[in-house]
């Protein structure tokens, strides 16, 4: 049985991804207890052994999620990788590729 | 302070009843020669750009038919004008003006309140010529500006009659629009008297920036807190993220965006990010002397999310040509690890292997200001030996130096190889 997706927008337009089929695999269910923190939203917690929103997906869109980013990096950090917060930029990928044809290179790709 | 172009100024007079010459903007030779054609010669022709000085500058013309106009529109359109390159022009029909006055509406930090200002004599050199002969009256805004205020301010001007009752309720209406619309200053001038009446024949509309948000139909890319000059690209990328998002702050101008102040001076441009102002403008103090420009102004204050961090640091490394990046709070009371997530993600998104490749020195000072320093450890950031992390204890002046002492090391490596 397959459980699926966990998946939310954020307020600030973009989208949390959990593949909820890897979080069960995951031992420290860190992303959880980051969100938890006591500075933090407390938007997610666990049920049935995978992370679960505390309100609903509408609520988490308006500012329920307050997009601190601590779940996707403590997954990244102590997790398998199951979390993809997404937080597109089109308008800055279109600026990047037109450097890119002008032969100009971003300070990132400095080599 | 955002500026509103002339076309846009005169569109909101007209909607508050205000009468301005009959045209419409054009982006081309040929959709002006349409314009004129539908609206009849002779046109003015007058040149789009957030400045003023334009007559002088040579960002108006004539055209008494077809063949002018597609002369002059066609020099116009190769035209800068204060460093703004012309794109559009508002072609009009060309007044008979029988007397050009100044009319004004501007917030007036001096009296906390609007004043209203009208002057016998306007036009070009307004700022000489009605030195001696405005009049001008402080609105109490529990009251309003109403139209025996104005009747009283223009007859101090010593006008009389019926000229004097137009233009009092031109000036109801364009106190109106300053309300309305959030102004910090809404001016006609000239105010010009045509043998219909009173005619706004050039309009300056600046906003509060503040207040932005309220008119999501300004939609003007001139719109911004930029000054005089139009946004860069990355300027308006920047401002998006701030429009679509009100928690916390990301104010971002480009000092130097072609990085040419720095080759003159023989400065090395780096990215700039600073919580609070004061801090930012403190650590620019320190990191100018020590031979850098930052090619850019940032502040990220307010307490804002960590995606917007994360976008605004986005922003901030695609500066091309630059070698370095530095970012400061002050002793803040915005939540820092959130501050430093943002950028965490950036960093492991743009940087090849996720380690910065050009100096970087990050310095956290302030609230969960120590599990802000963690993260980048935690992640693996902090092992590039481009990478130096301060925390609460270090002032900006120490900053700049160790920027500078990373600096020197990066770029004596980078000569080498």
């Amino acid at each position: 049985m397959t459980r699926g997706r966990l998946q939310f927008s954020v307020f600030s337009g973009g989208e949390v991804i959990f593949d909820l089929d890897t979080c069960a695999q995951c031992r420290s269910k860190a992303c959880v207890a980051a969100c938890n923190a006591p500075n933090l939203a407390c938007v997610l917690m666990l049920k049935d052994d995978v992370p679960a929103l505390r309100m609903s997906a509408q609520e988490a869109a308006r500012g329920g999620c307050i997009e601190c980013l601590a779940c996707e990096l403590a997954c990244e950090a102590d997790g398998i990788g199951g979390i993809t917060f997404s937080l597109p930029m089109p308008e800055l990928d279109a600026y990047l590729r037109d450097m890119d044809a002008r032969g100009e290179v971003p300070g990132f790709k400095r080599v | 302070m955002a500026k509103l172009l002339e076309y846009e100024a005169k569109r909101l007079l007209q909607a508050a009843g205000i009468a301005t010459p009959s045209g419409k903007p054009a982006a081309s030779v040929r959709e002006a020669l349409a314009i004129a054609e539908e609206i009849g010669y002779p046109v003015a022709l007058k040149a789009q750009v957030p400045a003023g000085g334009r007559g002088k500058a040579g960002g108006i013309a004539f055209a008494g038919d077809a063949r002018e106009l597609a002369e002059r529109a066609g020099a116009l359109f190769g035209h800068t004008i204060q460093r703004h390159a012309v794109r559009s022009l508002l072609v009009e029909r060309r007044l008979a003006i029988e007397a050009e006055h100044y009319l004004a509406v501007l917030s007036n930090p001096a009296a906390r309140a609007p004043t209203v200002i009208f002057a016998r004599k306007g036009g070009i050199d307004v700022e000489d010529t009605a030195r001696d002969d405005a009049v001008s009256c402080d609105v109490d805004l529990t009251v309003g500006f109403r139209l025996h205020h104005a009747l009283d301010l223009i007859r101090r001007a010593g006008i009389s009659g019926r000229v004097l009752v137009a233009l009092a309720q031109v000036a109801v209406r364009l106190f109106e629009v300053y309300r309305r619309n959030d102004c910090m200053l809404a001016e006609i001038n000239p105010l010009a008297m045509t043998a219909q009446g009173p005619v706004a024949a050039d309009a300056r509309f600046d906003l509060d920036d503040d207040a932005l948000f309220r008119h999501p139909d300004f939609t003007s890319e001139e719109a911004g807190d930029v000054g005089a000059r139009t946004r860069t690209p990355l300027e308006s990328i920047a401002a998006r993220i701030d429009a679509n998002d009100h928690r916390g702050s990301a104010h971002f101008i480009q000092i130097d965006p072609t990085g040419a102040l720095a080759a003159s001076e023989g400065r090395v441009s780096i990215g700039f990010d600073g919580v609070g102002t004061g801090v930012s403008l403190t650590t620019l103090d320190e990191l100018v002397p020590l031979g850098f420009l930052p090619k850019n102004f940032c502040d990220t204050s307010g307490n804002p999310t960590a995606s917007k961090l994360y976008r605004i640091t986005r922003v901030i490394l695609a500066q091309p040509d630059i070698e370095g990046y530095v970012f400061i709070s002050c002793l803040s009371s915005q939540q820092l690890d959130n501050t430093a997530r943002g950028i965490v993600k950036a960093f492991k998104e743009v940087f090849p292997g996720g380690q910065p490749n050009i100096p970087c020195v990050l310095c956290f000072r302030g609230a969960w200001d120590e599990t802000a320093l963690a993260l980048f450890d935690e992640h693996g950031i902090a092992d590039s030996p481009w990478v130096r992390l301060m925390g609460r204890d270090t002032t900006e002046r120490e900053v700049a130096s160790a920027f500078r002492d990373l600096h020197a090391r990066w770029r004596s490596r980078e000569i080498a190889a």
